[in-house]
Protein backbone atom coordinates (compact mmCIF):
# COMPACT_ATOMS: atom_id res chain seq x y z
CA UNK A 1 0.00 0.00 0.00
CA UNK A 2 1.32 3.34 -1.14
CA UNK A 3 2.06 5.92 1.50
CA UNK A 4 -0.72 8.51 2.00
CA UNK A 5 0.33 11.52 1.31
CA UNK A 6 -1.90 13.81 4.05
CA UNK A 7 -1.91 16.95 2.04
CA UNK A 8 -5.54 16.86 2.00
CA UNK A 9 -5.99 15.63 -1.39
CA UNK A 10 -5.98 11.98 -0.39
CA UNK A 11 -9.30 10.03 -1.41
CA UNK A 12 -10.68 6.77 -0.06
CA UNK A 13 -10.92 4.55 -3.37
CA UNK A 14 -14.76 5.46 -4.61
CA UNK A 15 -14.91 2.21 -4.91
CA UNK A 16 -14.54 1.62 -0.93
CA UNK A 17 -15.84 4.56 -0.45
CA UNK A 18 -19.22 3.22 -1.76
CA UNK A 19 -19.06 0.10 0.27
CA UNK A 20 -18.77 1.95 3.17
CA UNK A 21 -21.75 3.94 2.44
CA UNK A 22 -23.97 1.37 1.29
CA UNK A 23 -22.73 -0.89 4.60
CA UNK A 24 -23.77 2.56 6.89
CA UNK A 25 -26.94 2.44 5.02
CA UNK A 26 -27.39 -1.11 4.99
CA UNK A 27 -26.69 -1.11 9.37
CA UNK A 28 -29.46 2.31 8.83
CA UNK A 29 -32.43 -0.16 7.68
CA UNK A 30 -31.22 -2.78 10.22
CA UNK A 31 -31.35 -1.08 13.34
CA UNK A 32 -34.25 1.31 12.68
CA UNK A 33 -35.97 0.38 9.65
CA UNK A 34 -35.38 3.47 7.88
CA UNK A 35 -32.71 4.85 4.56
CA UNK A 36 -30.28 7.93 5.76
CA UNK A 37 -31.46 11.56 4.89
CA UNK A 38 -30.31 14.79 4.73
CA UNK A 39 -33.38 16.92 3.53
CA UNK A 40 -35.55 16.15 6.01
CA UNK A 41 -33.98 17.96 9.22
CA UNK A 42 -34.24 20.82 6.54
CA UNK A 43 -37.81 20.48 6.18
CA UNK A 44 -38.09 19.63 10.08
CA UNK A 45 -35.74 22.91 11.55
CA UNK A 46 -37.99 25.22 8.97
CA UNK A 47 -41.14 23.69 10.71
CA UNK A 48 -39.96 24.21 14.26
CA UNK A 49 -38.79 27.72 13.71
CA UNK A 50 -42.18 28.48 12.02
CA UNK A 51 -43.79 26.50 14.90
CA UNK A 52 -41.68 29.16 17.66
CA UNK A 53 -42.70 32.49 15.67
CA UNK A 54 -46.14 31.93 14.26
CA UNK A 55 -47.97 28.28 16.12
CA UNK A 56 -51.19 29.57 14.54
CA UNK A 57 -50.04 29.50 10.93
CA UNK A 58 -48.69 26.25 11.24
CA UNK A 59 -52.21 24.59 12.60
CA UNK A 60 -53.51 26.57 9.16
CA UNK A 61 -50.94 25.37 6.74
CA UNK A 62 -51.93 21.92 5.24
CA UNK A 63 -48.22 21.04 4.80
CA UNK A 64 -46.10 22.32 8.03
CA UNK A 65 -49.53 20.78 10.14
CA UNK A 66 -48.29 17.01 8.34
CA UNK A 67 -45.24 16.84 10.81
CA UNK A 68 -45.54 20.44 13.52
CA UNK A 69 -47.80 21.55 15.55
CA UNK A 70 -49.90 20.32 18.26
CA UNK A 71 -47.88 17.64 20.06
CA UNK A 72 -45.47 17.04 17.33
CA UNK A 73 -42.11 17.69 18.27
CA UNK A 74 -40.03 18.43 15.01
CA UNK A 75 -36.69 19.07 16.30
CA UNK A 76 -36.24 16.09 18.26
CA UNK A 77 -36.84 14.12 15.05
CA UNK A 78 -33.84 10.89 14.70
CA UNK A 79 -32.98 12.65 11.16
CA UNK A 80 -32.31 15.92 12.93
CA UNK A 81 -29.83 13.89 14.80
CA UNK A 82 -28.64 12.04 11.92
CA UNK A 83 -27.58 15.17 10.36
CA UNK A 84 -26.19 16.65 13.54
CA UNK A 85 -23.76 13.20 12.58
CA UNK A 86 -23.09 13.66 9.59
CA UNK A 87 -21.71 17.12 10.45
CA UNK A 88 -19.80 15.27 12.96
CA UNK A 89 -18.40 12.48 10.31
CA UNK A 90 -17.49 15.08 8.20
CA UNK A 91 -15.42 17.16 10.17
CA UNK A 92 -13.55 13.95 11.36
CA UNK A 93 -12.89 12.87 8.23
CA UNK A 94 -11.72 16.06 7.69
CA UNK A 95 -9.18 16.33 10.41
CA UNK A 96 -7.91 12.62 9.40
CA UNK A 97 -7.37 13.39 6.02
CA UNK A 98 -6.39 17.08 6.56
CA UNK A 99 -9.20 18.94 4.73
CA UNK A 100 -9.83 21.55 7.29
CA UNK A 101 -9.87 25.12 5.95
CA UNK A 102 -12.17 27.59 5.81
CA UNK A 103 -12.42 29.10 2.15
CA UNK A 104 -14.96 29.10 -0.97
CA UNK A 105 -13.87 26.62 -3.62
CA UNK A 106 -14.54 27.65 -7.18
CA UNK A 107 -12.62 27.24 -10.37
CA UNK A 108 -10.51 29.75 -11.19
CA UNK A 109 -12.59 31.57 -14.19
CA UNK A 110 -15.26 32.76 -11.52
CA UNK A 111 -15.37 34.91 -8.86
CA UNK A 112 -16.17 34.09 -5.59
CA UNK A 113 -19.34 36.23 -5.38
CA UNK A 114 -20.20 34.77 -8.27
CA UNK A 115 -19.54 30.73 -6.94
CA UNK A 116 -21.43 32.00 -3.54
CA UNK A 117 -24.21 33.59 -5.38
CA UNK A 118 -24.78 29.88 -7.80
CA UNK A 119 -24.73 28.22 -3.96
CA UNK A 120 -27.07 30.49 -2.79
CA UNK A 121 -29.83 29.54 -5.98
CA UNK A 122 -28.85 25.95 -5.70
CA UNK A 123 -29.51 25.44 -2.51
CA UNK A 124 -32.54 27.42 -2.88
CA UNK A 125 -33.88 25.21 -6.15
CA UNK A 126 -32.86 22.34 -4.47
CA UNK A 127 -34.44 22.40 -1.45
CA UNK A 128 -37.73 23.66 -3.20
CA UNK A 129 -37.42 20.32 -5.31
CA UNK A 130 -36.65 17.67 -2.27
CA UNK A 131 -40.13 18.85 -0.73
CA UNK A 132 -42.11 17.61 -3.99
CA UNK A 133 -40.26 14.74 -3.91
CA UNK A 134 -40.42 14.16 -0.83
CA UNK A 135 -36.45 13.84 -0.41
CA UNK A 136 -33.02 14.45 -1.77
CA UNK A 137 -30.33 12.73 -3.18
CA UNK A 138 -30.16 10.40 -0.02
CA UNK A 139 -33.53 10.11 1.17
CA UNK A 140 -35.19 9.78 -1.81
CA UNK A 141 -32.88 8.44 -4.32
CA UNK A 142 -30.21 6.27 -2.86
CA UNK A 143 -32.32 4.81 0.22
CA UNK A 144 -35.36 4.34 -2.02
CA UNK A 145 -32.43 2.20 -4.76
CA UNK A 146 -31.54 0.19 -1.90
CA UNK A 147 -35.19 -1.21 -0.65
CA UNK A 148 -35.92 -1.08 -4.65
CA UNK A 149 -38.65 1.40 -4.40
CA UNK A 150 -40.09 3.11 -7.46
CA UNK A 151 -40.47 6.06 -6.65
CA UNK A 152 -36.93 6.09 -5.66
CA UNK A 153 -35.71 5.20 -9.15
CA UNK A 154 -37.32 7.54 -10.97
CA UNK A 155 -36.37 10.29 -8.68
CA UNK A 156 -32.79 9.10 -8.82
CA UNK A 157 -33.14 9.18 -12.58
CA UNK A 158 -34.63 12.74 -12.88
CA UNK A 159 -31.99 14.17 -11.08
CA UNK A 160 -29.20 12.89 -12.82
CA UNK A 161 -30.76 12.71 -16.03
CA UNK A 162 -31.72 16.80 -15.85
CA UNK A 163 -28.16 17.78 -13.85
CA UNK A 164 -26.68 15.99 -17.11
CA UNK A 165 -28.11 18.83 -19.34
CA UNK A 166 -28.22 21.56 -17.20
CA UNK A 167 -24.90 21.43 -16.32
CA UNK A 168 -23.66 22.03 -19.89
CA UNK A 169 -25.95 25.10 -19.61
CA UNK A 170 -23.79 26.34 -16.38
CA UNK A 171 -20.26 24.63 -17.98
CA UNK A 172 -18.31 28.00 -17.68
CA UNK A 173 -19.10 27.82 -13.81
CA UNK A 174 -17.16 24.83 -13.91
CA UNK A 175 -14.46 24.24 -16.96
CA UNK B 1 -32.01 -10.45 16.34
CA UNK B 2 -35.00 -10.22 13.42
CA UNK B 3 -34.34 -6.72 12.64
CA UNK B 4 -35.38 -3.61 12.07
CA UNK B 5 -34.88 -4.04 15.90
CA UNK B 6 -36.05 -0.70 16.79
CA UNK B 7 -39.39 -0.95 14.87
CA UNK B 8 -39.60 -4.33 16.26
CA UNK B 9 -39.19 -3.37 19.63
CA UNK B 10 -36.21 -5.43 20.27
CA UNK B 11 -34.62 -2.32 22.08
CA UNK B 12 -36.44 0.69 23.45
CA UNK B 13 -37.00 3.42 21.52
CA UNK B 14 -35.09 5.94 23.66
CA UNK B 15 -31.94 4.62 21.60
CA UNK B 16 -33.11 5.78 18.39
CA UNK B 17 -31.45 9.20 18.30
CA UNK B 18 -27.94 8.11 19.40
CA UNK B 19 -27.87 5.37 16.44
CA UNK B 20 -29.16 8.13 14.43
CA UNK B 21 -25.69 10.30 15.42
CA UNK B 22 -23.93 7.16 14.63
CA UNK B 23 -25.16 6.41 11.26
CA UNK B 24 -24.79 9.80 10.43
CA UNK B 25 -21.14 10.06 11.26
CA UNK B 26 -20.69 7.39 8.90
CA UNK B 27 -22.52 7.99 6.68
CA UNK B 28 -20.82 11.74 6.89
CA UNK B 29 -17.33 10.18 7.18
CA UNK B 30 -18.08 7.93 4.08
CA UNK B 31 -19.18 11.17 2.15
CA UNK B 32 -16.50 13.60 3.10
CA UNK B 33 -13.58 10.51 2.91
CA UNK B 34 -14.69 9.93 -0.71
CA UNK B 35 -14.07 13.46 -1.64
CA UNK B 36 -18.12 14.22 -1.73
CA UNK B 37 -16.97 17.93 -0.01
CA UNK B 38 -15.43 19.39 -2.81
CA UNK B 39 -18.18 20.64 -5.59
CA UNK B 40 -15.87 20.33 -8.15
CA UNK B 41 -15.23 16.93 -7.73
CA UNK B 42 -18.51 15.74 -7.60
CA UNK B 43 -19.77 18.16 -10.65
CA UNK B 44 -16.74 15.96 -12.40
CA UNK B 45 -19.65 13.33 -13.57
CA UNK B 46 -21.32 15.46 -15.11
CA UNK B 47 -18.30 16.50 -17.70
CA UNK B 48 -16.60 13.09 -17.72
CA UNK B 49 -13.19 14.32 -15.60
CA UNK B 50 -13.97 12.46 -12.32
CA UNK B 51 -17.13 9.83 -11.81
CA UNK B 52 -16.51 9.66 -7.96
CA UNK B 53 -20.07 9.91 -7.31
CA UNK B 54 -21.10 7.78 -9.92
CA UNK B 55 -19.16 4.89 -8.00
CA UNK B 56 -19.83 5.70 -4.69
CA UNK B 57 -23.27 6.49 -4.73
CA UNK B 58 -24.35 3.06 -7.36
CA UNK B 59 -22.07 0.94 -5.35
CA UNK B 60 -23.29 1.90 -1.68
CA UNK B 61 -26.62 1.39 -3.52
CA UNK B 62 -26.14 -2.33 -4.87
CA UNK B 63 -24.20 -2.95 -1.66
CA UNK B 64 -27.39 -2.03 0.42
CA UNK B 65 -29.83 -4.36 -1.64
CA UNK B 66 -27.84 -6.80 -1.68
CA UNK B 67 -27.28 -7.15 2.05
CA UNK B 68 -30.73 -6.29 2.51
CA UNK B 69 -31.73 -9.37 0.79
CA UNK B 70 -29.13 -11.49 1.99
CA UNK B 71 -30.63 -10.53 5.61
CA UNK B 72 -34.32 -10.97 4.27
CA UNK B 73 -32.73 -14.51 3.11
CA UNK B 74 -31.75 -15.45 6.40
CA UNK B 75 -34.72 -14.12 7.97
CA UNK B 76 -32.52 -11.12 9.90
CA UNK B 77 -34.75 -8.84 8.91
CA UNK B 78 -38.39 -8.31 8.59
CA UNK B 79 -38.56 -6.42 4.98
CA UNK B 80 -42.32 -5.45 5.31
CA UNK B 81 -41.37 -3.13 8.63
CA UNK B 82 -38.83 -1.01 6.42
CA UNK B 83 -40.10 2.34 5.12
CA UNK B 84 -40.64 2.11 1.74
CA UNK B 85 -41.05 5.93 -0.05
CA UNK B 86 -44.38 6.26 -1.48
CA UNK B 87 -44.40 6.54 -4.92
CA UNK B 88 -45.92 9.73 -6.12
CA UNK B 89 -44.94 9.36 -9.92
CA UNK B 90 -45.79 13.13 -10.99
CA UNK B 91 -44.22 14.74 -8.30
CA UNK B 92 -41.02 12.68 -8.25
CA UNK B 93 -40.57 13.55 -11.91
CA UNK B 94 -40.90 17.20 -11.77
CA UNK B 95 -39.00 17.15 -8.45
CA UNK B 96 -36.34 15.28 -9.43
CA UNK B 97 -35.97 17.92 -12.43
CA UNK B 98 -36.39 20.67 -10.14
CA UNK B 99 -33.10 18.81 -7.64
CA UNK B 100 -31.43 18.43 -11.53
CA UNK B 101 -31.30 21.76 -11.63
CA UNK B 102 -29.89 23.08 -8.50
CA UNK B 103 -27.44 20.02 -8.63
CA UNK B 104 -26.14 21.03 -11.40
CA UNK B 105 -26.16 25.22 -10.45
CA UNK B 106 -24.49 24.43 -7.04
CA UNK B 107 -22.73 20.85 -7.72
CA UNK B 108 -24.14 20.06 -4.10
CA UNK B 109 -26.82 17.91 -3.01
CA UNK B 110 -27.98 18.50 0.27
CA UNK B 111 -25.97 15.75 1.97
CA UNK B 112 -22.42 16.75 0.68
CA UNK B 113 -23.00 20.58 1.82
CA UNK B 114 -23.56 19.36 4.93
CA UNK B 115 -20.07 17.40 4.91
CA UNK B 116 -18.48 20.95 2.49
CA UNK B 117 -19.82 22.86 5.60
CA UNK B 118 -18.40 20.41 8.18
CA UNK B 119 -14.61 20.76 6.64
CA UNK B 120 -15.17 24.78 6.27
CA UNK B 121 -16.56 25.09 3.02
CA UNK B 122 -17.58 28.68 2.85
CA UNK B 123 -20.01 27.63 -0.57
CA UNK B 124 -21.56 24.33 1.25
CA UNK B 125 -23.03 26.54 4.15
CA UNK B 126 -24.71 29.10 1.58
CA UNK B 127 -25.72 26.24 -0.18
CA UNK B 128 -27.65 24.61 3.33
CA UNK B 129 -28.73 28.01 3.85
CA UNK B 130 -30.06 28.66 0.14
CA UNK B 131 -32.31 24.83 1.35
CA UNK B 132 -33.95 26.36 4.23
CA UNK B 133 -34.92 29.04 2.22
CA UNK B 134 -36.30 26.68 -0.89
CA UNK B 135 -38.19 24.95 1.96
CA UNK B 136 -40.19 27.71 3.25
CA UNK B 137 -41.09 29.09 0.00
CA UNK B 138 -42.34 25.28 -0.97
CA UNK B 139 -44.29 25.52 2.50
CA UNK B 140 -45.83 28.81 2.11
CA UNK B 141 -46.54 27.91 -1.40
CA UNK B 142 -47.90 24.22 -0.84
CA UNK B 143 -51.55 24.95 -1.19
CA UNK B 144 -50.23 26.01 -5.00
CA UNK B 145 -48.54 22.87 -5.67
CA UNK B 146 -50.52 20.87 -3.45
CA UNK B 147 -52.62 18.86 -6.43
CA UNK B 148 -49.06 18.55 -7.88
CA UNK B 149 -47.71 17.17 -4.92
CA UNK B 150 -50.61 14.56 -4.53
CA UNK B 151 -50.61 13.15 -7.99
CA UNK B 152 -49.46 10.40 -9.87
CA UNK B 153 -49.98 8.26 -6.78
CA UNK B 154 -49.25 4.69 -6.82
CA UNK B 155 -48.75 3.19 -3.50
CA UNK B 156 -45.49 2.02 -2.37
CA UNK B 157 -45.02 -0.51 -5.36
CA UNK B 158 -41.16 -1.97 -5.54
CA UNK B 159 -39.48 -1.60 -9.11
CA UNK B 160 -39.62 -5.16 -9.83
CA UNK B 161 -42.78 -6.00 -9.68
CA UNK B 162 -43.28 -3.14 -12.54
CA UNK B 163 -41.03 -5.22 -14.72
CA UNK B 164 -42.93 -8.62 -13.22
CA UNK B 165 -39.67 -9.82 -11.95
CA UNK B 166 -38.74 -10.67 -8.72
CA UNK B 167 -36.51 -8.54 -6.01
CA UNK B 168 -33.39 -10.91 -6.44
CA UNK B 169 -33.30 -11.09 -10.59
CA UNK B 170 -33.82 -7.09 -10.70
CA UNK B 171 -31.11 -6.94 -8.13
CA UNK B 172 -28.63 -9.20 -10.47
CA UNK B 173 -29.78 -6.95 -13.56
CA UNK B 174 -28.65 -3.99 -11.48
CA UNK B 175 -25.22 -5.11 -10.40
CA UNK B 176 -24.50 -6.08 -13.98
CA UNK B 177 -25.76 -2.84 -14.94
CA UNK B 178 -23.86 -1.02 -12.45
CA UNK B 179 -20.43 -3.05 -13.59
CA UNK B 180 -20.81 -1.95 -17.19
CA UNK B 181 -21.44 1.83 -16.06
CA UNK B 182 -17.97 1.49 -14.36
CA UNK B 183 -16.19 0.48 -16.85
CA UNK B 184 -17.62 2.80 -19.18
CA UNK B 185 -17.29 5.58 -16.60
CA UNK B 186 -13.46 4.89 -16.17
CA UNK B 187 -12.98 4.20 -20.01
CA UNK B 188 -15.10 7.95 -20.45
CA UNK B 189 -12.64 9.12 -17.73
CA UNK B 190 -8.93 8.40 -19.29
CA UNK B 191 -9.88 10.10 -22.26
CA UNK B 192 -11.46 13.22 -21.20
CA UNK B 193 -8.73 16.11 -20.22
CA UNK B 194 -7.67 16.14 -16.70
CA UNK B 195 -9.45 19.08 -15.13
CA UNK B 196 -7.20 20.59 -12.52
CA UNK B 197 -9.03 21.58 -8.81
CA UNK C 1 -4.42 -2.24 -10.68
CA UNK C 2 -6.90 -4.03 -13.10
CA UNK C 3 -6.67 -7.44 -11.48
CA UNK C 4 -8.07 -6.08 -8.32
CA UNK C 5 -11.06 -4.80 -9.90
CA UNK C 6 -11.64 -7.94 -11.85
CA UNK C 7 -11.68 -10.13 -8.67
CA UNK C 8 -14.18 -7.67 -7.29
CA UNK C 9 -16.26 -7.39 -10.07
CA UNK C 10 -16.47 -11.25 -10.23
CA UNK C 11 -17.34 -11.58 -6.36
CA UNK C 12 -19.91 -9.07 -6.64
CA UNK C 13 -21.94 -10.98 -9.58
CA UNK C 14 -21.00 -14.50 -8.03
CA UNK C 15 -22.81 -12.59 -4.70
CA UNK C 16 -25.88 -11.54 -7.09
CA UNK C 17 -26.67 -14.20 -8.73
CA UNK C 18 -26.63 -16.36 -5.69
CA UNK C 19 -29.53 -14.67 -4.25
CA UNK C 20 -30.91 -16.11 -7.45
CA UNK C 21 -30.44 -19.02 -7.93
CA UNK C 22 -30.80 -20.16 -4.17
CA UNK C 23 -33.55 -21.65 -3.41
CA UNK C 24 -36.18 -19.92 -2.01
CA UNK C 25 -37.49 -20.40 1.67
CA UNK C 26 -40.19 -22.83 1.99
CA UNK C 27 -40.92 -22.83 5.20
CA UNK C 28 -43.16 -20.64 6.83
CA UNK C 29 -42.71 -18.55 10.21
CA UNK C 30 -44.84 -19.10 12.60
CA UNK C 31 -45.27 -16.84 15.60
CA UNK C 32 -45.36 -17.99 19.03
CA UNK C 33 -49.05 -18.88 20.22
CA UNK C 34 -48.51 -16.76 23.13
CA UNK C 35 -48.49 -13.64 20.99
CA UNK C 36 -50.91 -15.04 18.15
CA UNK C 37 -53.31 -15.06 21.42
CA UNK C 38 -52.41 -11.29 22.47
CA UNK C 39 -53.57 -10.32 19.02
CA UNK C 40 -56.52 -12.41 19.19
CA UNK C 41 -57.52 -10.44 22.17
CA UNK C 42 -56.30 -7.02 21.00
CA UNK C 43 -59.35 -5.31 19.07
CA UNK C 44 -57.00 -3.35 17.54
CA UNK C 45 -57.55 -5.45 13.82
CA UNK C 46 -61.38 -4.08 13.60
CA UNK C 47 -61.48 -1.19 11.33
CA UNK C 48 -65.10 0.13 11.29
CA UNK C 49 -66.50 0.90 7.46
CA UNK C 50 -66.67 4.53 8.11
CA UNK C 51 -63.21 4.46 8.54
CA UNK C 52 -62.13 2.04 5.19
CA UNK C 53 -65.51 4.19 3.56
CA UNK C 54 -63.20 7.38 4.16
CA UNK C 55 -60.04 5.62 2.58
CA UNK C 56 -61.28 4.59 -0.06
CA UNK C 57 -62.69 7.66 -0.89
CA UNK C 58 -59.70 9.42 -0.16
CA UNK C 59 -58.04 6.62 -2.66
CA UNK C 60 -55.19 6.12 0.15
CA UNK C 61 -52.80 4.32 -1.93
CA UNK C 62 -51.54 2.20 1.12
CA UNK C 63 -55.30 0.61 1.30
CA UNK C 64 -55.50 -2.93 0.31
CA UNK C 65 -58.55 -4.69 0.68
CA UNK C 66 -58.83 -8.12 0.06
CA UNK C 67 -62.43 -9.81 -0.39
CA UNK C 68 -62.61 -13.48 0.84
CA UNK C 69 -66.02 -14.09 0.18
CA UNK C 70 -66.45 -16.41 -3.37
CA UNK C 71 -66.05 -15.17 -6.58
CA UNK C 72 -69.36 -15.35 -8.12
CA UNK C 73 -70.84 -12.55 -5.30
CA UNK C 74 -67.12 -10.68 -5.57
CA UNK C 75 -68.66 -10.34 -9.44
CA UNK C 76 -72.16 -8.90 -8.44
CA UNK C 77 -70.52 -6.32 -6.15
CA UNK C 78 -67.14 -5.72 -4.91
CA UNK C 79 -66.00 -2.43 -2.64
CA UNK C 80 -63.63 -0.71 -5.58
CA UNK C 81 -60.52 -1.64 -5.84
CA UNK C 82 -60.76 -5.28 -3.69
CA UNK C 83 -59.17 -7.86 -5.02
CA UNK C 84 -60.74 -11.62 -4.45
CA UNK C 85 -58.76 -14.04 -2.40
CA UNK C 86 -60.61 -16.85 -1.86
CA UNK C 87 -59.51 -18.50 1.76
CA UNK C 88 -58.74 -21.57 -0.28
CA UNK C 89 -55.85 -19.49 -1.60
CA UNK C 90 -54.73 -17.80 1.25
CA UNK C 91 -51.19 -19.95 1.69
CA UNK C 92 -50.77 -20.72 -1.94
CA UNK C 93 -48.24 -18.26 -3.66
CA UNK C 94 -50.05 -16.29 -5.01
CA UNK C 95 -51.82 -15.48 -1.75
CA UNK C 96 -48.54 -14.82 0.89
CA UNK C 97 -46.93 -12.39 -2.24
CA UNK C 98 -50.73 -10.56 -1.93
CA UNK C 99 -50.87 -10.22 1.65
CA UNK C 100 -46.68 -10.23 2.12
CA UNK C 101 -46.87 -6.89 0.05
CA UNK C 102 -44.99 -4.25 2.46
CA UNK C 103 -46.23 -0.84 2.93
CA UNK C 104 -49.68 -1.67 2.57
CA UNK C 105 -52.42 -2.11 5.09
CA UNK C 106 -54.38 -5.26 4.11
CA UNK C 107 -57.96 -5.22 5.35
CA UNK C 108 -60.15 -8.72 4.80
CA UNK C 109 -63.90 -8.31 4.37
CA UNK C 110 -66.99 -11.07 3.62
CA UNK C 111 -70.42 -10.91 4.00
CA UNK C 112 -70.09 -11.12 8.01
CA UNK C 113 -66.98 -11.33 9.85
CA UNK C 114 -67.05 -14.98 10.12
CA UNK C 115 -64.60 -16.16 7.08
CA UNK C 116 -62.50 -12.94 7.73
CA UNK C 117 -61.95 -13.48 11.10
CA UNK C 118 -60.40 -16.73 10.29
CA UNK C 119 -58.60 -15.88 7.41
CA UNK C 120 -56.92 -13.12 9.89
CA UNK C 121 -56.22 -15.80 12.23
CA UNK C 122 -54.35 -18.10 9.58
CA UNK C 123 -52.54 -14.87 7.68
CA UNK C 124 -51.11 -13.76 11.26
CA UNK C 125 -49.77 -17.09 12.59
CA UNK C 126 -48.23 -16.69 10.16
CA UNK C 127 -46.41 -13.33 10.01
CA UNK C 128 -48.33 -11.31 8.18
CA UNK C 129 -48.46 -7.57 8.83
CA UNK C 130 -50.82 -4.59 9.09
CA UNK C 131 -53.42 -7.20 8.77
CA UNK C 132 -57.22 -5.98 9.34
CA UNK C 133 -60.81 -6.58 9.51
CA UNK C 134 -63.61 -4.95 8.35
CA UNK C 135 -65.78 -4.80 10.89
CA UNK C 136 -69.10 -6.82 9.60
CA UNK C 137 -68.25 -7.39 6.48
CA UNK C 138 -70.31 -6.72 3.51
CA UNK C 139 -73.73 -6.84 5.18
CA UNK C 140 -72.54 -3.89 7.67
CA UNK C 141 -71.36 -2.07 4.63
CA UNK C 142 -74.69 -1.71 3.17
CA UNK C 143 -76.58 -1.63 6.10
CA UNK C 144 -74.62 1.43 7.38
CA UNK C 145 -73.10 3.16 4.00
CA UNK C 146 -75.79 2.05 1.43
CA UNK C 147 -78.93 2.38 3.45
CA UNK C 148 -78.41 5.60 5.64
CA UNK C 149 -80.41 5.90 8.63
CA UNK C 150 -82.32 8.57 9.66
CA UNK C 151 -80.97 10.19 12.42
CA UNK C 152 -82.97 9.79 15.67
CA UNK C 153 -84.31 12.29 18.09
CA UNK C 154 -81.99 14.91 18.85
CA UNK C 155 -78.92 13.80 16.91
CA UNK C 156 -75.52 15.14 18.04
CA UNK C 157 -73.40 17.26 15.53
CA UNK C 158 -70.89 14.49 15.02
CA UNK C 159 -73.59 12.22 14.72
CA UNK C 160 -74.95 14.77 11.97
CA UNK C 161 -71.32 14.76 9.88
CA UNK C 162 -71.27 11.34 10.04
CA UNK C 163 -74.49 10.86 8.65
CA UNK C 164 -73.72 13.34 5.81
CA UNK C 165 -70.40 11.52 5.38
CA UNK C 166 -72.60 8.65 4.48
CA UNK C 167 -74.68 10.24 2.38
CA UNK C 168 -71.55 11.49 0.34
CA UNK C 169 -70.51 8.25 0.41
CA UNK C 170 -73.53 6.43 -0.75
CA UNK C 171 -73.38 8.98 -3.89
CA UNK C 172 -70.29 8.17 -4.16
CA UNK C 173 -70.74 4.29 -4.44
CA UNK C 174 -74.08 4.54 -6.28
CA UNK C 175 -74.59 7.81 -8.05
CA UNK C 176 -77.35 10.12 -7.30
CA UNK C 177 -80.12 9.13 -5.36
CA UNK C 178 -82.44 10.39 -2.83
CA UNK C 179 -80.19 10.53 0.52
CA UNK C 180 -81.61 9.27 3.55
CA UNK C 181 -83.74 12.11 4.98
CA UNK C 182 -82.22 13.52 7.76
CA UNK C 183 -85.13 15.78 9.19
CA UNK C 184 -83.45 17.87 11.49
CA UNK C 185 -80.94 18.83 9.44
CA UNK C 186 -80.19 21.64 6.92
CA UNK C 187 -76.83 20.97 5.85
CA UNK C 188 -77.70 17.13 4.10
CA UNK C 189 -76.93 17.79 0.69
CA UNK C 190 -73.76 19.66 1.40
CA UNK C 191 -71.39 17.35 -0.05
CA UNK C 192 -68.55 16.47 3.21
CA UNK C 193 -65.08 17.74 1.96
CA UNK C 194 -62.79 14.66 1.73
CA UNK C 195 -59.62 16.21 3.46
CA UNK C 196 -56.98 14.28 1.44
CA UNK C 197 -53.58 13.36 3.57
CA UNK C 198 -50.55 11.56 3.03
CA UNK C 199 -50.33 8.29 3.86
CA UNK C 200 -48.74 7.72 7.19
CA UNK C 201 -45.40 6.63 7.01
CA UNK C 202 -45.00 3.58 9.57
CA UNK C 203 -41.72 4.64 10.81
CA UNK C 204 -41.93 7.98 9.27
CA UNK C 205 -38.37 8.66 7.79
CA UNK C 206 -37.80 9.84 3.98
CA UNK C 207 -35.55 12.42 3.52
Amino acid sequence: MKKINNDGTFYLNPYLGGVILGTVLLLSFYISGRGLGASGAVKNSVAATVNAVAPQHVERSAYYSQFAGGDKKPMSNWLVFEVLGVLAGAFLSGIIFNRLKIKVEHSPKITERRRLLFALGGGLIFGFGSQLARGCTSGAALSGMAVLSLGGYITMIAIFGTAFGAAWLFRKNWI
Amino acid sequence: MIGPIISSGIISSAWDNLFAILLGMGFGFALEASGFSSSRKIIGTFFGYDFVVVKVFFTAAIVASLGLLYLNYLGLIDYSLLYIQPTFLTSAIVGGVVMGIGFAMAGFCPGTSLCAAAVGRIDGLVFFGGMFIGVFLFSEAFPLFENLYYSGSQGSPMINSVFGISPELFTFILVLAAVGMFVGASWVQKKVKKVEY
Amino acid sequence: MERKYTILTILLVVLALGLVVLPKNKERKEIDPKVLLDGVVERSRYLSVDQVTHRIIENDPTLLLVDVRPADQFKTFALPGAINLHPDSLLSQSGTDLLGQPGKDKVLYGNSDLIAEKAWLVCTRYSVNRLYIMKGGMNEWFNTIIKVKPATGTPSTTDLDLISFRNAARQFFVGDGEPATVTTTPIQKEKVPVIRKAPSASTGGGC
